[in-house]
């Protein structure tokens, strides 16, 4: 066979011998000589040539072999430069993300919640404090069965087994489920006793707030929730004080999640809250809270209110609400009972709110306290609006145009006053804008603008008519006839407990906002006087009591029906005001009653004054006011 | 040379024994240390929950009708507990409607 390409010579190595070809076509080649292994070539014998041509690599292997080479060093080094540059991508570029997901991987912050402080009342005796309790969690994923599971956690904790099955069969890839927060001590035995497998559930502690003195004052402290923030009452407005700092720690965990240590360097302790000392008393808060009790059950009312003051400091002794609730069992709590009537609700004042225009007049000398006044036979007509008093009254002093409560005399002592003379005056004396109790959601009452004022509006106002006023505002302004002209904003904290943290707030506890109100010799006049006689012979004679001189003042009022727009002939608002001694003011009691639906009878002095005189008796005793008698005794030399 | 290789290797295992010692008692201590806060925590627990079950059970709402009734028998103490400490005015004192009764 011919091959016209010429070959070129080439080495060949064969079983250790080097075989050169001279390089000549097929048939030259056959003419070549073989190499030895000495390298001396011999003339070609036909089979040595047979064999070294047989065993002459073709030229494209040699070819392949570089090839192959070149493809291995190439993929070393692209694969070098990929892991290269994966590391550089990671080392650099990516390094602080890693390095924070690493560390997220092996530490955990576990938060530790901080301590409410505790409320307290003002002999140190505790209204609210803060005890731990257990809250029972399971592990969802690794509950094997979660009927069984479900029936017998429901069983220890009186729950709905449904409900537990429920829970779990939704959450079933959850590593955290609460099944129930703060457990009962009774409680937690229960669940214990079930032996149920561990790692498919346990306890985590937290903060239950407890009440020791039950449903007293539960409408001033206010409650927490589920969460710990305080909601309603001093619990509310006081919560960063009362809430502290919480803390916080650094656990370590191995690969599986199991905490294997604690990192030291990074903890944070919790600091708990400050305790506060309020101005309440839990003596005399519960000597209201009893008779309010006790007038509930005898008139049945919508509800009620009483609070009790101490008129020279505004500081709040007492502030009780009805219907009630028990912070302790906050899920029974009905819708009604979370108004803390005290501050969150308003009604017209009716005839309490007359020694404010007498003052007024009084200290203007529009007004002289020997004055006579018509009081027109029990009717006086005002344009369309026909004024009538219980009794047809003739000319009557102005102590007895109180003490009556005549609406036409009191109609004649406003009318002496302008309309801005008797705007201001309702001002000084602190209605139509909030106290600064500095409890949640009190209301600020309702006065209308001077510029909204009808041809009626002084005779109205005069009577307590055509205003709202909230009960903390009706005995913060008799205060400042108590005290002698000055109107003080009631207090509720007397003091927190020594962090530098909450000077801020000591100094607002014992600053008071303090502004005149009214002429003094005027305000202790109408104590002495007008208001001294509606205890002795007029309205309120219910309210005395025995070896002290009592003020006071009724107050009746009409409510307005939502459906006509009118008085209401048959829903009154009674209240009743008395403060005792009459020559040194010291406790002011008012009680407000909503709306009484028994025994036929709506007067203050009926409803409220009974209530109102056993609660400022009572406390006069606790408070060691000296009686009369004795006070006089001491004052003769 | 022995010598001195054999006092080298000698002072490097002092060192190390020296050292795990030392460890050992840092664990120790730490562990100690560690027992002692959850003792201070539990007893602090504890104080709050006695704290709390006192004025329960000394809360005025619980004694006082009692003791404005007569019901509650008082061990009167032969003197004051401070010197100058007032008496408490309600101890001689009832209720007007229960005198009625």
């Amino acid at each position: 066979m011919d091959n016209p390409l010429p070959v070129k010579s080439f080495d060949v190595v064969v079983g250790g011998r080097v075989i050169r070809t001279n390089g000549r076509s097929e048939g030259s080649a056959q003419k070549g000589a073989i190499a030895n292994r000495d390298g001396h070539g011999t003339p070609g014998r036909p089979a040595q040539r047979e064999k070294a041509e047989s065993l002459t690599p073709p030229r494209s292997n040699a070819v392949m072999r570089g090839r192959r080479q070149f493809v291995v060093v190439a993929v070393l080094i692209t694969a070098g430069l990929a892991l290269t540059a994966r590391l550089v991508q990671l080392q650099v570029f990516e390094s602080s993300r890693l390095a924070e997901r690493a560390n997220r991987q092996r530490s955990y912050v576990d938060a530790l919640p901080a301590p409410p402080g505790d409320l307290l009342d003002r002999d140190g005796r505790v209204l609210a404090t803060t005890v731990k309790a257990h809250s029972l969690f399971v592990v969802p994923q690794d509950v094997s069965e979660l009927w069984p599971f479900s029936l017998s956690l429901a069983a220890a904790l009186k729950l709905d087994a449904d409900r537990i099955y429920e829970r779990l069969a939704e959450q079933r890839e959850k590593k955290f489920l609460w099944i129930k927060r703060r457990l009962a001590p009774v409680e937690e035995e229960a669940v214990r006793k079930l032996n149920l497998t561990a790692g498919t559930w346990g306890f985590r502690d937290e903060y239950l707030r407890r009440y020791p003195q039950g449903t007293l004052a539960a409408h001033v402290l206010g409650l927490r929730d589920i969460d710990g923030k305080g909601r309603g009452g001093l619990e509310e407005s006081l919560e960063t004080v009362l809430h502290g700092r919480d803390g916080r720690r650094t656990l370590i965990r191995d690969a599986r999640g199991r905490v294997i240590d604690l990192a030291d360097d990074e903890d944070i302790p919790p600091r708990r809250g400050a305790d506060v000392r309020t101005t309440l008393d839990a003596v005399v808060q519960m000597y209201a809270e009893r008779e309010l009790d006790r007038l509930v059950d005898e008139w049945k009312p919508q509800g009620a209110c009483a609070i009790v003051q101490d008129p020279v400091t505004g500081e709040i002794l007492a502030m009780a609400s009805r219907p009630a609730f028990d912070p302790n069992d906050p899920e029974s709590v009905s819708k009604d009972a979370w108004k803390n009537r005290a501050v969150a609700w308003m009604y017209e004042p009716g005839s309490t709110f007359k020694p404010f225009v007498v003052a007024a007049a009084l200290e203007r000398g529009l007004l002289k306290r020997d004055d006579e006044i018509d009081c027109g036979g029990g009717e006086m007509r005002l344009g369309s609006r026909v004024l009538h008093d219980r009794h047809a009254y003739g000319r009557m002093s102005v102590t007895d145009v109180l003490v009556k409560s005549s609406n036409i005399g009191m109609s004649r002592i406003g009318a002496r006053l302008s309309n801005p003379q008797l705007h201001a005056t309702i001002l000084s004396f602190g209605f139509g804008r909030p106290t600064g109790s500095a409890l949640p959601g009190e209301m600020p009452g309702m006065l209308r603008p001077l510029k909204e004022w009808s041809s009626y509006s002084n005779t109205s106002l005069s009577i307590g008519q055509e205003l709202a006023v909230t009960p903390l505002q009706m005995i913060c302004a008799h205060s400042a006839l108590a005290n002698g002209g000055t109107w003080i904003s009631p207090k509720l904290v007397l003091s927190t407990a020594g962090t530098s943290a909450n000077r801020a707030l000591d100094s607002r506890a014992s600053t008071s906002i303090v502004s005149k109100a009214t002429d003094r010799s005027a305000a202790r006049w109408l104590i002495e006087q007008p208001m001294t006689e509606v205890v002795r012979r007029g309205t309120g004679q219910r309210a005395q009591v025995a070896g002290y001189t009592v003020f006071g003042k009724t107050g009746p009022a009409q409510k307005l029906d939502p459906q006509t727009g009118t008085y209401s002939a048959t829903k009154y608002v009674g209240s009743f005001l008395c403060g005792a001694p009459a020559a040194d003011p010291r406790v002011l009691v008012l009680v407000v009653v909503d709306e009484p639906t028994t025994n036929g009878s709506h007067y203050g002095g009926t409803v409220a004054a009974p209530s109102a005189a056993e609660i400022l008796r009572q406390t006069l005793i606790h408070l060691r006011v000296a009686q009369d008698d004795t006070r006089n005794a001491s004052a003769t030399p | 040379m022995y010598f001195r290789f054999g006092s080298a290797l000698v002072l490097v295992i002092l060192m190390s024994v020296g050292g795990v010692a030392i460890e050992k008692q840092c664990l120790a201590l730490r562990r100690s240390v560690i027992r002692q806060q959850y003792r201070r925590d539990a007893l602090g627990d504890e104080y709050a929950r006695l704290r709390l079950e006192t004025q329960q059970l000394g809360a005025p709402v619980r004694l006082f009708e009692a003791l404005e009734n007569g019901r509650l028998e008082l061990a009167r103490p032969d003197g004051p507990n401070e010197p100058g400490a007032k008496r408490s005015p309600l101890l001689a004192w009832q209720s007007a409607r229960h005198t009625d009764r």
